[in-house]
């Protein structure tokens, strides 16, 4: 299929999420759409999908122009879509969730399941996708849950297929199969509209690259462009790609986890034994598939959620089960995985959220009553020195971009007294430039003789900003590695498989 | 706001460990019947059961004689029984069975009291125990209760949260009493009863839906005001006009052959039109619901809308047709409830709509545990009513709370393992 958009606008309110967007994928192609987030990707693909309307602007198929209603008429069209979030009911079998929207039925609106079985048999031996039409969705692999949806656009006779970040989810190995799946798809003559925000793998798969900031199209490169010249055209400007730092000086341990077992909602030991030791003036970074027990190892950590058994000590203070309050007060600065959920109050000022978790203390309040002049002040000067781009410190904090809110919680943790910084995903949703600042303080902070463990699933973030890798699988920790160490080798480590030989 | 409804949802799940504190209670329970009722009551009291129908056209051509039991004996067996399921949730580590054993639990341990109540020499004023009459009385109330579950599961199946069934069954019962009492047709009053209950349940969807109310503020909204409602009607039109609450109720079709059987006959074969539709609708309703295209749908809306969206289905159609058939079957269950008790008073439903949510809850939001908890529920609330009569010394208000500390145990996670669709209570919309 020939997908060409011309002069796709939408506005929302007075936000021009895409502006005049031009586009053409070609049959056969994978055409990477690539920007930062906000850049306006996600609208633009909801309108392709017919789950939005453009306010201008046409879609043409193969020449011809369409109206996209809804995404039933964009799959009737022929167009297929990948969700960052899978469109999958968890509780429904794989061939429920296959034919849904589309069902095969017999008399009395009966479904006809063994068709759809056959259906996607079908599918799955023409294209080398396996899969059980039994299985029940949320017992698979996230990998296998995006081979569904895969499926899923193919089984509805899709020609172009867009992908949704797709590879933010999965392992290496996955990621490195959902490639190979991708070329084979192109091959076989389906376009493919993929969106996403890393550049490796963007110059590993496209054809075409284009590249959209502020809901405009900024160019079309071939892969062969490097990226530098990528990320200039996604920010703007020139960016640093690498973290500059220079060798860790480690000191003492400060934070030291020993045995750790902690469970999650459903009572299961998602944290299973693990050791690990954060020394003053190091990096850990600690790596693995989302899911794997970092954020409730975290949890365990600040405080937030019960240590069945083992020992968190701080600064050589003993801090397991202790309040968050307690913990916090000991030394412990923590930047949370869901910022927005556990890291600010977005309806109240950025002056409040940045004396979030001191609002008892002097000089913010004094005998129960609260000093707003202090914290007005503090907030000015954190504005200032951290680079908070808001119109004022009493704006609510929903108004600043994500980014912003982010550094609204860094120049929080970093402005008081610290022994240990833990920070978890601390660069997710954000753009090119924030990213770098926000890695740039993390360094400063180690820099300053604290200890600090990262935990992200971003491989190149681990790679970058550890000075010790340690790799968490299944709620244990498969290894501790430097820095150096190939991707493959850590990729194996996520998947609980130790590298035959560690060189 | 949605992620945290999410996160609140998936903490209703059950630890693993807590089985066993269910089936330590379950044998406590069983050690109860036999040394605190059974053990002690000596050899000489009887118990005596009998089956016969007080309808004498049920009589032949098979007839049961009575049975009458040792009282002590029967009740160590009954607590046994109990024991024995509190040791097999225990051994065999049951999470999902858990549920069952629980509820057989329930109706030994009632099956239980009614034996030790009835023994003779003993206080009761009734000698005997009737089964028929107890599964006739029962099956009255267990029918009100299936409607409303019925309604629940076809609102909450799509993600709307439809706690006005008490309302609903409210203005069914209302409508289908002033109906009949000026037309003398039930046929016509059941219409009345599904275009009021449809009525209420469109407010709800229109609320929910289209203004992302919360469900459950609006539901309790809308039983509030019709409550109010009712009273006022009761004072303002009824009072004046006795003509429109004569209180007939609906003569019973017979199931000719059938109805003769003993037990069963008249428990299902002889009752009103309304417990023939009920036993339909429950087809109906399960068969849609798990084998049809339309009941995918409804499904797929109630756990993953945007899902069912990226696929062209619309959510809002979806919850608008199942809200409105939800609050229609509910209106219809209280043109039922009029049919079998008659006269209207404001406060006639006295909280059924309410049990029969626990039942749906209960009976995991499928027709057919619906049924199973309904009828558990049923018998419970019928002996509640009547267990005064056997001179025991338990009142009827504890006994009434018994749906209700079921539910609060199962949903708490307690007993058994519960998820309600995923999407369920939380409003839907698009961006």
């Amino acid at each position: 299929m020939r997908l060409e958009l011309r002069g796709i606008t939408k506005k929302f309110g007075s936000l021009t999420a895409n502006d005049h967007i031009d586009l053409v994928v070609e049959p056969g192609q994978i055409h990477c759409l690539l920007g930062e987030n906000g850049a306006g990707k996600s609208t633009l693909m909801n309108v392709l999908f017919g789950l939005l309307q453009a306010d201008e602007g046409e879609i043409l198929i193969d020449g011809e122009p369409v109206r996209l209603a809804n995404s039933g008429d964009a799959v009737r069209r022929g167009i297929g879509m990948v969700h960052q979030h899978f469109m999958l009911v968890p509780v429904f079998t794989v061939a429920e969730n296959v034919v849904l929207g589309f069902e095969p039925t017999r008399s009395l609106d009966r479904l006809d399941y063994a068709r759809a079985r056959e259906d996607i048999r079908s599918v799955s031996r023409e294209f080398g996708l396996e899969v059980d039409p039994d299985a029940v969705v949320e017992s698979l692999p996230i990998g296998l849950q995006q081979r569904v949806e895969i499926i899923k656009a193919l089984g509805h006779d899709a020609q172009l297929l867009i992908l949704d970040e797709p590879t933010a989810v999965l392992t290496p190995q996955e990621a490195d199969a959902l490639m190979t799946i991708m070329r084979s798809l192109a091959a076989s003559g389906k376009s493919i509209l993929f969106i996403s925000h890393k550049l490796k793998e963007v110059r590993q798969v496209s054809d075409v690259i284009t590249v959209i900031r502020a809901g405009r199209v900024i160019g079309s490169v071939p892969p062969s462009a490097t990226e530098g010249e990528l990320a200039a055209m996604m920010v703007g400007r020139e960016v640093s790609l690498v973290v500059e730092k220079t060798a860790a000086a480690p000191a003492e341990p400060v934070l030291e986890v020993r045995d750790l077992v902690v469970r999650d909602d459903r009572g299961l030991a998602v944290v299973d034994g693990v050791s690990l030791e954060v020394r003053a003036g190091e990096i850990v970074a600690l790596a693995g598939v989302q899911g794997n027990g970092q954020t409730e190892l975290v949890e365990a950590i600040t405080g937030l959620r019960h240590v069945e058994s083992g020992t968190v000590r701080l600064a050589g203070r003993d801090v397991t089960n202790r309040s968050p309050r307690e913990i916090l007060d000991a030394g412990l600065g923590h930047i949370p995985e869901d910022r927005q959920r556990d890291g600010v109050v977005l309806s109240m000022s950025v002056a409040d959220n940045m004396v979030l978790n001191t609002p008892r203390r002097a000089p913010f309040a004094r005998r129960g009553t609260r000093n707003l002049r202090a914290v007005r002040d503090n907030a000015e000067t954190l504005v200032e020195s951290f680079d908070v781009r808001t119109s004022s410190v009493d704006a609510p904090l929903s108004s600043l971009s994500g980014g912003n809110q982010q550094k609204v919680i860094v120049a929080r943790e970093l402005s008081r007294p610290l022994e240990a910084l833990v920070a978890s995903q601390p660069t997710r949703g954000l753009d090119v430039g924030s990213i770098e600042y926000v890695h740039r303080e993390i360094v400063r902070v180690r820099d300053e003789g604290h200890a600090v463990l990262i935990v992200s699933s971003e491989l190149d973030e681990v790679m970058a900003l550890g000075d010790r890798v340690a790799v968490m699988f299944q709620g244990r920790i498969t290894g501790v590695v430097d820095p150096s160490t190939s991707r493959e080798d850590v990729g194996l480590l996520m998947t609980g498989s130790v590298p035959a030989e560690s060189r | 706001m949605t992620a945290l409804a999410a996160d609140a949802v998936a903490k209703v799940r059950q630890p693993l460990g807590r089985t066993q504190a269910i089936g330590w209670f379950v044998i406590v329970v069983g050690l109860f019947t036999v040394f605190g009722m059974g053990v002690g009551t000596g050899s000489a009291p009887r118990s005596t059961l009998t089956f016969t129908p007080i309808d004498v056209s049920h009589g032949a051509p098979w007839h049961l004689g009575n049975l009458t039991l040792p009282t002590e004996w029967t009740l160590v067996l009954l607590g046994a029984v109990i024991v024995g399921l509190g040791a097999e949730v225990l051994v065999r580590r049951l999470v999902k069975g858990a549920m069952v054993r629980v509820g057989l639990m329930a109706i030994v341990f009632l099956l239980a009291v009614l034996v030790w109540a009835s023994r003779q020499p003993g206080p009761s004023q009734v000698p005997f125990i009737n089964l028929t009459a107890i599964l006739v009385g029962s099956a009255a109330i267990t029918m009100i209760l299936i409607y409303g579950s019925l309604s629940g599961i076809l609102c909450e199946r799509a993600g709307v949260v439809n706690i006005a069934i008490e309302g609903q069954f409210l203005g069914g019962y209302l409508v289908g009493e002033m109906i009949d009492s000026a037309t003398n047709n039930w046929l016509l009053a059941t219409v009345g009863g599904v275009v009021i209950g449809a009525l209420m349940g469109w407010l709800l969807a229109f609320l929910a839906i289209r203004y992302l109310s919360d469900q459950i503020i609006v539901g309790v909204v809308i039983v509030t005001m019709f409550t109010g409602l009712a009273s006022y009607f009761n004072s303002w039109v009824l009072t004046p006009y006795p003509n429109l609450n004569n209180g007939n109720i609906a003569s019973n079709l017979a199931i000719p052959g059938l109805m003769k059987i003993p037990i069963i006959g008249p428990t299902f074969f002889d009752e009103t039109g309304y417990f023939y539709l009920m036993m339909g609708l429950v087809g109906l309703v399960s068969f849609g619901l798990f084998r049809t295209r339309w009941g995918l749908r409804v499904r797929a809306v109630g756990e993953h809308p945007q899902a069912a969206a990226s696929v062209g289905i619309s959510v809002e159609r979806t919850r608008y047709i199942n809200v409105i058939l939800g609050g229609a079957v509910a209106g219809v269950g209280g043109v039922a409830f009029a049919a079998i008790q008659g006269q209207f008073t404001p406060s006639i439903t006295s909280g059924f709509g309410y049990i029969a949510l626990a039942a749906m809850i209960f009976g995991r939001w499928r027709p057919s545990g619906a049924v199973a908890a309904c009828t558990l529920f049923g018998v419970s609330a019928y002996l509640a009513y009547n267990l005064q009569s056997y001179q025991v010394p338990i009142s009827t208000e504890i006994l009434l709370m018994f749906p209700y500390l079921i539910t609060i145990a199962v949903s708490a996670g307690l007993v058994g393992r519960v998820r309600p669709p995923a999407a369920d209570g939380i409003p839907y919309s698009r961006e």
